[in-house]
Parts: C-alpha cells; sequence; structure tokens
C-alpha cells in the first residue's frame, strides 16, 4: 500500500494506480486514504484539520465549512468539531481519519487496517460507515488482518503471504471454492462407507449419529447413495468456507505475516 | 497555494512544540542577563570611571546579544530538523503526502515556516539590542537591516543544512553535527587558526563552510561605526548575503533530492 502511495520505492516489479505511476498527483487527486497508525496534529480541531486537508486536496468547494459539518456528520463527530484532536479516543481518531479521506470527493478509497485497535462497538461502526460508502458507490481498497471483516465487506479479495500473491478472486468464489455439505445419518454400513469415501467425503461415527462430510458438488450423489443403501438422513446442511479457514489452508497456521 | 498551507500549518505547529519552548526560556534568561548587565553597570558608573564602565557595558551587553543570535543557529536547526523527523516519526506525514502534493512542495512549506520563526526571531533580537543599547545609554550606529538580515541569512544557511541532514537523520545528531561545525567555525576566526593553519587548509575551509561572515558578524555589531559601516559599498553587502542564499539553496536543493527518494514510513 505504501508502494502504491508513492510513500516507498519497489525494488522490483511494476505498478499503477487508476492508470497512473503509484505517487503521481493525477491519482492521488481521485483519492482517499486513510493510513495504518497515521496521526494527526493534536494541537488542532477536527475543523481546522479538515480545512488544512481540504486545502491540500485542491478540491474547490463554495462552502468549505458546510462540507466539513457534512463529513463530520456523516462520521458521527459533529458534536466533537471544537475538541483538540489530541483529545480523542481511537475510535474517535479513525472516523475522523475516514472523514479526511472523504474530503476531496474520491472515486477510490484506500483504507489500511480501518479497524485496526478498536473495541467490537468501534470497528462496527467503522464496518457499517465503510459499509455505507460502498453502497454510495465508492470503491473501496481495504487492507487488514481481520478476515472476517474483509469477507464482509469486499468482493474481491487477494491473500499476500510474505509478499507473495497466495490466492485472488471473486470473493464468492473463493469462498464457494471450500464450500462442503454435512450429512447425518443413523446408522452406515462398511461397504456404503466405503463408497461414500470413494466419491471423497469423510465419515466421522460419533456417540448416536454419523457424520458425513463432502463436497457441495457431491451431495445429490451422496445423499441418494445413502438413502438406497440404508441409511436414513437425518439432515443435510452446508458448511460456509470461511476467509479465515481459506487463508490458513492456504497460508499455514502459525507460518503467516 | 499549498506550499502556503504547509508553511501556515508549520508554522502553527512551533507555537506547539516543547524543544522550541525550553530555548524560548533560554533566551528570556539571556535577555533577563543583559537586562540585569545593563541595570547593573548604570548603578556603578561614576565620573571617574564612566569610560571604563562603559566599555564593560558595551562588553557585557555584546556577549548577551551574540549568546542570543547563537541560541537562534540552534532554534533554526532544531526547527528545520525536527519538522521533518517528527512528521514522519508520529505519522502525520502520511495522510498529508497521501494528498496531490509534491515532496518538493512539502518541504518548501517547511523551509519557509522555518525562515518565518527565523525573522521574528531575528527582529526581536534586533528590537531587542536597540532596547539594551538604549537602556544603557550607549549610541548605537549600525543599521537596523543588517541587524536582521546578516542573522537571518545565517538562519536560512544552517536551516538548510539542517533540513539536508534531517532528512536522513535523527534531529539530535543534527544538532550535534552543526554544533561541532559551528565550533570549527569559530575557530577559524581565532588568531590562533588564522596564524597556524597554512592557507592551503583554510581557503577550502573557508569555501566550504558556511560562512557568510566575511563582511559582518554578530561580534562586530557593537564595535562598528556608522563611518566603518559605510566603507563597504551596498554591492558588498549584496555579495554577501547572497553567498550565504547560495550556500542555503544548494543545501536546500541536496534535502529536496534526497527527500524525494526516502521512504516516509517509520519503519
Amino acid at each position: 500500500m505504501n508502494i502504491l502511495m508513492g510513500f516507498s520505492y519497489a525494488d522490483s516489479g511494476e505498478a499503477s494506480v487508476l492508470g497512473y505511476r503509484p505517487g503521481d498527483l493525477r491519482a492521488k487527486e481521485r483519492i482517499g486514504f486513510l493510513p495504518e497508525n497515521f496521526a494527526f496534529y493534536r494541537h488542532l480541531d477536527a475543523e481546522a484539520l479538515l480545512k488544512f486537508h481540504l486545502g491540500l486536496s485542491g478540491r474547490k468547494v463554495d462552502h468549505p465549512s458546510v462540507l466539513i459539518a457534512d463529513l463530520l456528520a456523516t462520521v458521527k463527530l459533529e458534536s466533537y468539531r471544537g475538541l483538540k484532536v489530541g483529545k480523542y479516543s481511537l475510535g474517535m481518531m479513525q472516523r475522523l481519519g475516514i472523514a479526511q479521506a472523504l474530503l476531496g470527493d474520491p472515486e477510490l478509497l484506500v483504507l489500511d487496517e480501518p479497524t485496526s485497535g478498536l473495541d467490537p462497538a468501534g470497528r462496527k461502526d467503522v464496518r457499517d460507515l465503510i459499509m455505507a460508502l460502498k453502497a454510495e458507490g465508492k470503491t473501496i481498497f481495504l487492507s487488514s488482518h481481520l478476515l472476517s471483516e474483509v469477507e464482509h465487506i469486499c468482493d474481491r479479495a487477494i491473500i499476500i503471504d510474505r509478499g507473495r500473491l497466495v490466492r485472488a478472486g471473486d470473493m464468492r468464489e473463493l469462498l464457494a471454492d471450500g464450500d462442503r455439505v454435512e450429512i447425518i445419518v443413523d446408522r452406515l454400513s462398511e461397504a456404503l462407507e466405503r463408497a461414500v469415501k470413494l466419491r471423497g467425503a469423510s465419515v466421522h461415527r460419533e456417540a448416536n449419529r454419523i457424520r458425513i462430510l463432502g463436497e457441495t458438488a457431491q451431495k445429490r450423489a451422496l445423499a441418494e447413495m445413502l438413502w438406497t443403501g440404508g441409511s436414513d438422513v437425518l439432515s443435510i446442511a452446508p458448511i460456509k468456507t470461511s476467509l479465515e479457514d481459506i487463508f490458513l489452508k492456504l497460508v499455514g497456521v502459525g507460518d503467516t505475516e | 497555494m499549498k506550499i502556503r498551507i504547509v508553511a501556515h500549518n508549520t508554522f502553527g505547529s512551533f507555537l506547539h512544540n516543547k524543544v522550541l519552548y525550553a530555548m524560548g526560556v533560554l533566551f528570556l534568561v539571556f535577555f533577563l542577563f543583559g537586562l540585569f548587565n545593563v541595570y547593573s553597570f548604570k548603578h556603578m558608573i561614576t565620573a571617574s570611571n564612566a569610560l571604563q564602565m562603559q566599555q564593560h557595558m558595551m562588553h557585557d551587553i555584546a556577549n548577551s546579544i551574540v549568546l542570543l543570535y547563537g541560541l537562534g543557529n540552534l532554534l533554526a536547526v532544531w526547527a528545520a530538523a525536527d519538522s521533518i523527523a517528527s512528521e514522519i516519526k508520529s505519522g502525520t506525514i502520511l495522510a498529508i503526502m497521501a494528498r496531490p502534493l509534491h515532496r518538493w512542495q512539502f518541504l518548501t512549506g517547511k523551509y519557509l515556516a522555518v525562515l518565518m520563526l527565523m525573522s521574528i526571531y531575528a527582529m526581536t533580537i534586533s528590537g531587542i539590542t536597540y532596547l539594551l543599547m538604549s537602556l544603557g545609554g550607549q549610541p548605537f550606529y549600525i543599521a537596523g537591516w543588517a541587524l536582521v538580515f546578516y542573522p537571518l541569512v545565517r538562519y536560512a544557511i544552517w536551516a538548510a543544512i539542517a533540513m539536508f541532514l534531517g532528512t536522513f537523520l535523527n534531529p539530535i545528531v543534527v544538532m550535534s553535527i552543526v554544533a561541532f561545525l559551528l565550533s570549527v567555525i569559530e575557530f577559524m576566526s581565532t588568531p590562533m587558526a588564522v596564524n597556524r593553519i597554512p592557507a592551503w587548509i583554510q581557503m577550502p575551509l573557508h569555501l566550504a563552510l558556511p560562512m557568510s561572515t566575511f563582511v559582518l558578524d554578530e561580534s562586530r555589531f557593537f564595535n562598528m561605526t556608522q563611518a566603518a559601516l559605510q566603507r563597504y559599498p551596498w554591492t558588498n553587502h549584496l555579495t554577501a548575503l547572497t553567498y550565504g542564499m547560495n550556500y542555503a539553496l544548494v543545501f536546500f536543493l541536496l534535502a529536496i533530492a534526497l527527500f524525494q527518494r526516502r521512504s516516509l514510513t517509520r519503519d
């Protein structure tokens, strides 16, 4: 992200942002950026800070105060507009960060760990705000270690491990890839178990039931095989894979960066 | 426009910088030291020792003023080096540089803010000089513009050097390097250095070190008469000041070149 914003330079490879070199001013005019672990001038209040950033954004506005008041209302900070930034909580800072990212009316919002360090309520607030912006038609480029958040917000995802791209794709496809189904039966003969396993499913015998985990694509075939084989199918339920499962499968437990 | 916004904001930040406040306290101490000397000598003057006491008074006032001007060097260095380093260390630079702003614009804004601060500082000392001299009942010949512009050019040089070093060094290290350079310059102007160091070493050092003092330096403000000042035509002053500004410009451009390639992140 630092390379894309022009803060650092790449040792190798190529990158472009909105068709321009990283750090190009024409691209930056169309980007709103929320850095990770950022800070604002502690001696300024929210209004002065946003005025400063509005000036730097180059956006011409007839009534800057009205725009700033609207943005502060969007991030629910309107009642703290006169408070010095140094007195803001972490959650308030993140929301103010989002307000400054929105100042230039950007097409693309680049958010680096927007909920890092927030409590659950603060995380929800920021997440709801991002969802609202997405609904408005803004493109959100989000970097996060909270994979449930990525799964919830993003339509496409890429998984990067130690600077290398491990997996990329549409979120639905990524999640569907690992989708499995759980079939519960009351009994299972040994011959039927072998046949089920031949279809790639696994069998887990428990105290008063037997769990069969198979690919979603095999759901119908497995169910018919079990019925005709004499097993009573008690339930069939999909098991949704999470992005976290996929990540751990691709990268490995305790070996991530 | 964007440069002005950065400069204005940086100047505002200076007013909340604790180190600069500490220097302000030191400034006050030096000023009070000068004031104390003026009053104590005034009370000791009699008809028989008037000339001798007045010389003592001039000497002590000069010391206070030279200390204040010297403190200005450190103030310029700290303000310039810290204005970049603190932005990177705190992370405030990220949100700023995410804006459509060139790195050179950012650095120019910072530098202008330092010059604004140092202009106020130089004017304040100029005022203090007049105040102390008039309180001491001393005639004062030096032109006001010289009291402001010569130090200001010197501060511009040190600020540019500090900005250059500050793009890759910690401000405290920058202060140490500058303090060392100032000592070398001070030493170079002593009779011992002039007499003992061979000319082939002195010459390149005079060219390389940031000295804009060959026409007028602070220590000579008090024994310089109007006639002596007028001995130098205005073109000499202009050359001296331009030489100093040229020196500052070279270092400032070097700072921009280095800053252009450095990473803005803390790691």
